[in-house]
């Protein structure tokens, strides 16, 4: 649930970010663009760290049930993926206060295409945690 | 210079010096401790399950290092956003924004370095 709405956040923040601004105002685009990023942002750092910490409790059990059959199985691929799930994931909790400032205290000097970097780095690890959680979850189920 | 110019020095380097330390810490294993989740256990340091098991036996004690990776590099990200924080806002004024992002975007593909190994298994 909390994955699910973190997705939803920052999905929506980071097309917004990325529209052009001449979309028509009645338009899909148009309203989508209308709802104001930056509030966004207090979600996006609340729910990040909350889905963190549920995943690093988690991970305790995967460590010692799931692993290890994966390992057996030979799915060292889903293996490689989940590791980076794991480095990105580090690497993305450390960049929320930095996100957080670009977002809710800008200042005018600072370009926006660094806010819109940031976001899109922690959109890419958040759909690349999502994924990977639930391929590694399911493998077996695949019957590969 | 206001309270919040010193939060915001803070949060950049912290959020770079994280990422350069974390590939350190997976490059080099250098975990500030291990979990041992089947025994219930925390050493400090890394320690692998050969060292603590009979390596025949190691299987039955799973490691994981990520917990340790993760705080030997926010410990020394802290120390160094410590540090650049309490500098004078004139040192850092010149100072690219665009790091905040560039090097754990680097970082990122380091580690897909790093992980690459296990795609040639």
């Amino acid at each position: 649930m909390v994955a699910v709405a973190l997705l939803g956040a920052i999905t929506h923040q980071t097309l917004a970010a990325w529209a052009t601004v001449d979309a028509r105002p009645g338009s899909f685009f148009g309203r989508f663009r209308s709802v104001p990023s930056a509030s966004f942002a207090n979600a996006v750092v609340v729910l990040y760290a909350l889905s963190t910490l549920l995943g690093g409790i988690v991970y305790l059990y995967f460590r010692v049930d799931v692993r290890p059959e994966l390992e057996r199985s030979g799915h060292w691929h889903v293996l490689g993926f989940f590791d980076l799930k794991e480095h990105f994931a580090a690497i993305g909790l450390a960049l929320l206060p930095a996100y957080w400032v670009f977002w809710r205290r800008p200042r005018a000097d600072e370009p926006a295409q660094t806010r819109i970097a940031l976001t899109s780095i922690l959109a890419f690890i958040i759909w690349w945690s999502f994924l990977t959680g639930h391929i590694a979850n399911n493998i077996m189920g695949f019957g590969l | 210079m206001t309270s919040f110019d010193w939060v915001r020095r803070f949060s950049f380097v912290f959020g770079a010096t994280f990422a350069v330390l974390y590939v350190i810490a997976l490059a080099k294993d250098l975990a500030l401790f291990t979990v041992f989740p089947s025994l219930g256990v925390v050493l400090a340091g890394t320690h692998h399950s050969r060292d603590v098991a009979d390596p025949a036996m190691s299987f039955l004690a799973p490691a994981i290092y990520w917990y340790g990776w993760t705080a030997t590099a926010a410990l020394g990200a802290l120390v160094i956003g410590l540090v650049a924080a309490s500098l004078p806002g004139r040192s850092t004024r010149h100072l690219w924004s665009g790091w905040v992002w560039v090097i754990p975007a680097l970082a990122m593909i380091a580690c897909v370095y790093l992980t690459m190994p296990w795609f040639w298994l």
